[in-house]
């Protein structure tokens, strides 16, 4: 039995008189990949920016391994580097090289020394499949790479657990493959990851927990082949199959 | 006449010039990038003073900050009015500066400061290592603008007495009653002044540029 | 946030004015310039003959030969600070200079913030017009009737003001200060002025530098002797420099250079 990496009890995030989210509850466990589908503006992102402490949230507690990142006087930054990040416009650093991207976290916040941190970035920028790529700077290169880039940044950090915050959405169709497969690979390896995505076909191949979230609340949760063939609720299923519908064409055609 | 002369006086100037604008600059520049980053990161209060601040000495002609300084602040403070001069150009100048420094870190989108967090770095790492390295390309060209300003409001010192550049061309002027000679021969000077530093910074904005494929 | 930023600008300008109103000094400045072994003078080198600058830069005139001589005879070096005509008398009154010889006239104004030395010359007005002028002037105040030049913060300038404008004489509309009297010549040639009022030696130098000018009325309006400009009550130094001034006088020294520089 793989002990809880992420634990999140009664989590609520409110912006003034507008709940995002309300006593949400998840748990992720070592070598999970859990995938977080429903419509726009239901605090997916939102909720994933709160595990990694990026948003305060207003209510509940977060456990990361045996400590409660919440409570008070926690040192964050230190917190965030165990949390690995993935955006969905990418955000390298514009000045930057691919490589010194990968390079600055471990140079400058785990304090590594040049030559061990450039022998680390380079390996990463590899397992992402673009060591040749180093010394370009995200301007020269295509979407994937960036995101490709992205991912390996925060690889580099050896986080306890990735999240994706919609990793894809902001690619050209033909990109969005050579992405899925960087994470369909981390995911057999036996990473630990949360992804916000529209890609079914992703969530029906790699995870191995679903959690569909409407208007603010987790409506059901189980494997892949529980939700997708014997959902509990109506609006599950609706919704499953119409995102199929839609993302199953964009997958035919990259 | 021998004019030859009379151009070389006025050209004497330079030096004082010179010295006016290599004082006011870098003190506008280090007041307004150091203010900059407390009214973008400071929290609500700092950006409130922050912005009365910059629209008080925006909203003063230097001059009269100039005349304020030298005449009204004697009692206090006795600066000979070369150092008078130079630092109410500086202090003026550090709130155009605040405001274009301001521009460009806010451009710098906010976005990156939450990759930089992400990966663990704290608020100040962020800034130094991933915002002020942006910002820095962004502000190059309002900044070259700013540099040929304080090296043309350099000549308001006239008006306390340094003999830079404008002063000399006056005095030639009522000498010789040549006022088309002197003053464009003040402003062949203060051009090439300014066109020099433009196409320095030119230079070295086009250094500094990320390449990408556009 | 506007009221607040109004409050603020009034409290720091209100700040700068105690600031520099405090700064009284209770030693004569004399003192200071025989402890320093210098004497600071401001000028404002843009009034030839008195004072203005030769083909290598260097100031020269009556008032410079004048004050370097005057310099000499206190036994202290001599170290000028130009800077525009209305600037001198608040550099005297904030002490950034020590004194200040400029072609002053005494002016009851200006002795409200400054003192005077003994007069060390005399000086008269002159309107100063265009060859094309068609006009006679017997009586000064007939001026007002056209658009008239002065420098400003001189005599001429006060002149005009309190007798033709204030006395209701004269609109202000046409009356033109400028910072110096060429400025003031160049507008005359051009026809934007009528009337070039100033003292009668700058007036006259004007007059042979430049074609096309005449010189149709002279005589002392509110001009007369000439002053050195020097710190209100510090009568050490008034006494200083009036005793020198008298020797100059008594030499010769100050005929001779009036006869250098003012001889047509």
């Amino acid at each position: 039995m793989s002990k809880p990496i992420l634990t999140v009890k009664q989590l609520t995030k409110r912006y003034g008189s507008n709940t995002v989210f309300e006593n949400i509850d998840l748990t992720v466990n070592e070598g999970d990949t859990i995938v977080i589908i429903g419509p726009s503006g239901t605090g997916k992102s939102t909720l994933l920016r709160c595990l990694n402490l990026l948003t305060k949230p207003d209510g509940g507690q977060i456990w990361l391994d045996d400590q409660e990142i919440t409570a008070k006087g926690t040192d964050e930054d230190h917190v965030r580097q165990h949390i690995g990040m993935v955006f969905q416009n990418f955000l390298l650093f514009n000045h930057l090289t691919a490589l010194e991207n990968v390079k600055l976290g471990l140079v400058r916040v785990k304090h590594m020394p040049e030559k061990e941190a450039e022998t680390k970035a380079l390996e990463e920028l590899a397992r992402v499949g673009l060591a040749d790529r180093a010394g370009h700077y995200p301007g020269q290169l295509s979407g994937g790479q960036q995101q490709r880039v992205g991912i390996a940044r925060a690889l580099a950090m050896d986080p306890r657990v990735m999240l994706f915050d919609e990793p894809t959405s902001a690619l050209d169709p033909e990109l969005i493959g050579e992405v899925l497969e960087v994470m369909r690979k981390l995911a057999l390896e036996g990473m630990t990851m949360v992804v916000v995505t529209h890609e079914m076909g992703f969530a029906r191949e790699v995870a191995d927990r679903i959690i569909f979230m409407e208007k603010g609340s987790i409506v059901e949760e189980g494997s892949p082949d529980a939700l997708f063939y014997h959902p509990k609720f109506e609006r599950t299923r609706e919704f499953l199959w119409k995102i199929t519908e839609l993302y199953g064409k964009k997958e035919a055609q990259a | 006449m021998d004019f030859s002369r009379f151009i070389q006086y006025i050209a004497s100037g330079t030096a004082y010039t010179l010295g006016v604008t290599l004082i006011a600059l870098p003190s506008g520049l280090l007041i307004g990038l150091v203010l900059a980053f407390v009214a973008v990161y400071g929290g609500k209060l700092a950006g409130k003073i922050m912005d009365v601040y910059s629209t008080v000495l925006r909203g003063i002609p230097p001059i009269v900050l100039l005349f304020i300084l030298y005449f009204m602040m004697s009692g206090a403070i006795n600066l000979s009015p070369f150092w008078a001069g130079s630092i109410s150009l500086g202090i003026i100048s550090s709130a155009y500066q605040l405001e274009i420094f301001r521009g460009a870190i806010l451009s710098v989108s906010g976005e990156q400061m939450m990759a930089a967090r992400a990966v663990g770095m704290s608020k100040i790492q962020a800034i130094r290592y991933v915002v002020l390295p942006q910002m820095i390309r962004l502000a190059i060209p309002s900044w070259s603008n700013e540099a040929a300003i304080v090296i043309k409001d350099s000549s308001l010192v006239y008006a306390i007495g340094v003999p830079e550049i404008l002063r000399r061309a006056q005095l030639i002027s009522a000498s010789t009653q040549e006022p088309f000679l002197a003053y464009i021969t003040a402003a062949l000077i203060y051009f090439a002044l300014v066109f020099i530093t433009n196409r320095v910074l030119g230079r070295v904005e086009r250094k500094l540029t990320i390449p990408a494929n556009p | 946030m506007k009221k607040s930023l109004v409050f603020l600008v009034l409290v720091v300008l209100t700040a700068a004015l105690v600031a520099g109103c405090a700064g009284q000094k209770a030693e004569s400045v004399l003192d200071k310039i025989k402890t320093a072994g210098k004497v600071v003078v401001g000028t404002s080198a843009d009034y030839e003959p008195y004072e203005y600058v030769d083909e290598a830069g260097n100031f020269t005139g009556f008032d410079i030969e004048l004050m370097t001589e005057i310099a000499k005879r206190m036994g202290v070096e001599l170290e000028w600070t130009d800077m525009p005509f209305d600037s001198l008398i608040a550099a005297v009154q904030e002490g950034k200079i020590d004194m200040s010889i400029s072609c002053f006239n005494y002016s009851e104004e200006r002795d409200a913030q400054v003192d005077f030395s003994d007069a060390y010359y005399t000086s008269e007005d002159a309107f100063l017009v265009t060859e094309a002028f068609a006009g006679t002037i017997a009586d000064p105040l007939e001026v007002a009737q056209y658009k008239i030049g002065v420098q400003s913060g001189t005599v001429q300038d006060d002149w005009v003001t309190t007798e033709l404008v204030d006395a209701g004489l004269m609109p202000e509309s046409n009356l033109s200060r400028y910072e110096r009297v060429d400025q003031a010549a160049l507008d005359l040639q051009a026809g934007r002025i009528d009337v070039l009022v100033a003292d009668s030696v700058p007036a006259k130098a004007i007059m042979q530098q430049q074609a096309g000018l005449k010189i149709v009325y002279e005589g002392m309006l509110y001009t007369g002797p000439i002053n050195i400009v020097l710190p209100d009550g510090d009568t050490a130094l008034q006494a200083e420099v009036n005793r020198i001034i008298k020797e100059l006088q008594d030499e010769g020294f100050i005929d001779a250079l009036a006869v250098k520089y003012f001889s047509e």
